[in-house]
């Protein structure tokens, strides 16, 4: 995993009830990274001994490079991240993100951008409305929201709202003509959508029943996780044993014991670090290893590739 | 006919079309349909067709209608062209463009629909008719249509030029790259070989 | 850093361009192994590494100034070596901000970068250019800001935007480049601008690996490999437009000025994805080294000669070496002692021979 960079809590806001807006600097100065356009950061929250990651889109337009912000909604059922962000995290707080990273782009050759938001799936419009805006791109946003909240999200949009076909709709989704919507779109349109996974998957199948190409829907993802379950690995040429943990790859915790492996790209492509398997079922994840290869199982590349199960024996 | 092992030359199948389409348009650089070019199971009253008559005396089309199993024919292909710019710039997502024709028509079409928004996804392809190349000369930049010679002198800047394989969706052409630069006049026979 | 730089050198007809010692030893040697076949040999772009040329994120050298005025002369006779689609303005701002923060970090002697919000003030010393604009109005710049700043950095460029999974080489300026054309490329898949690469690197699933990896490249981890063929004389402009104009010159190659006229044309591709518009920017940096200069690299000079000896014959005809290429062999073999080599592209000598 790439380091994470040190970042201050500025600035704390209510927006509602249960939701908070957070804004962060650098905590040793400078200027972030320009934000990727719908990109979003991963927050590590230490609550005493619990370590909680959490992935959050920003709001602020990428060009924003002194404060990046993220809105967190309190959620009952919440992994624990959100509820603790709300309840313990003050302003003036340190905390570690990891840089951005961008998973829901903009479709360059768009010619409009259909933008599909419920409840606090609005983040990373907001930060595609700062981006579509500057290029002058034509759009349409659609928000869906809880009665009560239409106020709330009618503010935040406020700003990118002149001249701009922008809606918070609180009638509910009955109300809302998603079929009618998507079937008036001129070619070249694009649609873009977060927000629960009821209305992400009622927008991917409203529009692929239209005949719109798969191409052209876009849905946030925070993407596959790159770690998975910890696991022991045993290298046999150098007589130890290390300890892979969850958030680590393989070459990473091999690395880290001072075992001098040969890589070069890190992302299971270039097939430098192909190793022997000699014990253990392999989780693989790399384009280099052929399908029989794979079956196979006596070969592994630790860049991206894991164990399946407790333990791997490695001719390293 | 040759294979120079250049893997930007397009491959093209027959047309499928594409049950999820909300329509389809096909258009045809010939009079009739493309019966040989359909696809097993695949009826052409699914689709709304344009033809190429190549006759001037095709009448100013009337009012179709835009709807599946219509025929419309045209003059020409560029009044055909001129018509979809019209048509696709009014559509709507969902619409299938697919052709069939020569591989310069089909790469034309291919660029009207690029501009009106359309992916490689929502096209389809299908060759019929001759071999014969647009060509593009790299060095003038001057394009020759009906080429079939694998060497041709070009019109543009005279230079022997040799046809390559490798195409440009883009221009609709292959690219065209003096022969005998390294020694001038050093011209290997040339072959007939795109009919 | 601070960079000496040479006044202006020529790339054609008197080709005045001449490497320093220093010059030499930081040059980019692409063999690690006494042999050469396509691989996917890409590595994060972090600075440090074998070669001096890794240290920056976009490598200046003391050829600076003259490769950028080689540039606006190519410019100037074929405007079109810069295109850039329509669709990837956001792009273009990208690269520009990235070059210009990158230049201004690693070479603050040269370059210099302020900010006033969006306006933006840009001094560029050794090519004395001063530019105050607002940061996305192109209006404010004399031309595009993908060809403003990429006038001012040595090597290539294209821009690649992702879509359908695929990456399209929608942009460029390629003025110095190995036998490929913007104008016929622009728009192309990444397989179909590799099209002629040969069969054996496709055969090897070359292409279908590298670009799963470029998808998902990740913004702030950008990757670098390098590639290599060879030129007659010190030439960068060897675009196929021009072929008529430097064809002629792989048949004045003679044993007697075969070690002068001949150069190892080494490409440092680096490969940024951009934040914006989610396109990867691609830097194609290119270095001249004759073979008279790698010959007083004794690792350099052995390993050349057995890479050239029993290269692929398909990649010989591909880097259109054939009619050289025993010259070349036969020159270096007389410098080979046939010692074993070590590992990796160092020089392992901070000494010249001869």
């Amino acid at each position: 995993m790439t380091g994470t960079i040190p970042v201050r809590v500025r600035e704390i806001t209510a927006l509602a009830p249960t939701l908070k807006r957070f804004a962060f600097e650098p905590a040793h100065g400078g200027a972030f990274p320009t934000a990727p356009a719908g990109g979003h950061v991963m927050l590590t929250l230490r609550d005493g001994a619990r370590v909680m990651k959490n992935a959050y889109s920003l709001v602020s337009p990428p060009g924003a490079r002194g404060r990046y912000e993220i809105i967190v909604r309190k959620v009952a059922q919440s992994r624990g991240g959100s509820a603790f962000l709300h309840a313990h995290v003050a302003a003036g707080d340190v905390l570690e993100m990891a840089p951005p990273v961008s998973l829901f782009p903009l479709a360059a050759t768009a010619r409009k951008h259909v933008l599909i938001a419920g409840g606090i799936g609005i983040t990373p419009m907001l930060s595609f409305l700062a981006e579509l805006q500057a290029r002058g791109a034509r759009f349409e946003l659609h928000h869906l929201s809880s009665p009560e909240e239409v106020p709330v999200f009618e503010r935040l949009l406020a700003p990118y709202a002149v001249d701009a076909d922008i809606r918070v709709h609180g009638g509910g989704r009955a109300a809302f003509d998603l079929a009618g919507l998507l079937s008036r779109q001129p070619l070249g349109s694009h649609v873009y959508t977060c927000g629960p996974h009821s209305l992400m998957d009622a927008v991917g199948t409203t529009a692929l029943a239209l005949g719109w190409p798969r191409g052209s829907v876009h849905k946030e993802s925070f993407g596959a996780a790159a770690g998975g379950l910890p696991f022991k690995a045993v290298l046999t040429r150098s007589g130890m044993e290390v300890m892979v943990g969850e958030n680590q790859t393989l070459l990473e915790a091999i690395e880290a014991a001072g075992v001098a492996a040969r890589c070069l790209c890190r992302g299971g492509a270039c097939g430098e670090c192909v190793t022997r398997v000699e014990e253990g079922e392999v989780d693989h994840r790399d384009d280099f290893l052929s399908d029989a290869e794979k079956a196979a199982g006596a070969l592994i590349m630790p860049c991206v590739s894991r164990a399946r199960g407790p333990r791997l024996v490695l001719d390293l | 006919m040759s294979d120079q092992g250049i893997k930007s030359r397009p491959a093209y199948g027959k047309i499928t079309g594409d049950p999820a389409a909300r329509h389809a348009l096909l258009v045809v650089e010939g009079a009739g349909l493309p019966d040989e070019l359909m696809a097993e199971g695949v009826d052409p009253s699914a689709f709304e067709t344009w033809t190429v008559a190549h006759a001037s005396t095709v009448p100013g089309a009337p009012v179709m209608d835009e709807a599946a199993g219509a025929v419309r024919p045209f003059r020409s292909a560029r009044q055909l062209f001129s018509a979809l710019e019209e048509r696709l710039a009014r559509e709507t997502m969902g619409l299938r463009l697919c052709a069939a024709g020569t591989e310069p028509f089909l790469w034309d079409v291919f660029n009207i629909g690029a501009v009106a928004g359309l992916t490689r996804q929502e096209m389809q392809f299908a060759q019929m008719g001759p071999q014969a190349r647009r060509i593009f000369c790299v060095h003038c930049r001057t394009v020759s249509e009906g080429i079939t010679a694998s060497i041709v002198t070009c019109a543009g800047c005279g230079a022997s030029l040799f046809v390559r394989d490798h195409f440009s969706k883009r221009l609709a052409a292959f690219m065209a790259v003096q022969i005998d630069a390294e020694v001038p006049g050093e011209v290997p026979p040339s072959e007939e070989i795109y009919r | 850093m601070t960079v000496q730089f040479k006044p202006a050198e020529t790339f054609r007809d008197t080709f005045t361009y001449k490497k320093s010692p220093e010059d030499i030893l930081r040059f980019p040697f692409p063999f690690p192994e006494d042999e050469y076949m396509y691989s996917v040999n890409i590595e994060p772009h972090v600075k440090g590494g074998a070669t001096p040329a890794f240290q920056a994120v976009f490598d200046i050298d003391e050829h600076y100034v003259g490769e950028c005025r080689e540039r606006e002369r190519v410019l100037k006779e074929d405007p079109k070596r810069c295109q850039v689609l329509p669709h990837m303005m956001a792009a273009q701002w990208d690269t520009l901000e990235l070059i210009m923060e990158s230049l201004a970090a690693d070479y603050p002697a040269h370059f210099t970068l302020s900010k006033a919000g969006d306006v933006w003030t840009w001094v560029n010393r050794p090519l004395g250019l001063h530019q105050t604009f607002t940061f996305g109005k192109p209006e404010t710049l004399p031309c595009t800001p993908f060809e403003y700043i990429t006038r001012q950095v040595q090597g290539d460029f294209t821009l690649q935007d992702q879509r359908e999974d695929n990456l399209f080489v929608d942009g460029g300026m390629v003025t110095t480049q190995a036998d490929w054309s913007l104008e016929f490329n622009i728009g192309m898949s990444f397989h179909e601008w590799h099209g002629p690469v040969p069969g054996v690197a496709h055969d090897r699933g070359v292409f279908d690996r590298a670009l799963k990896y470029l998808l998902r490249l990740q913004y702030g981890q950008p990757v670098r490999r390098l590639n290599w063929t060879m030129t007659i004389n010190p030439r960068l402009d060897t675009s196929p437009e021009n072929y008529p104009v430097w064809g002629p010159d792989r048949t004045t190659v003679t044993a007697d000025n075969v070690a002068e006229k001949v150069h190892l044309r080494v490409e440092l591709q680096t490969l940024f994805r951009l934040p914006r518009s989610n396109a990867i920017l691609f830097g194609i940096r290119c270095y001249l080294t004759s073979v008279s200069d790698i010959a007083r690299v004794p690792k350099w000079r052995r390993r050349l000669h057995r890479v050239l000896r029993d290269l692929h014959p398909d990649l010989a005809e591909y880097k259109g070496m054939t009619r050289y290429r025993p010259l070349v062999v036969a020159h270096l073999a007389a410098l080979d002692d046939g010692a074993p080599t070590s590992r990796g592209i160092a020089p392992d000598t901070d000494r010249l021979d001869g």
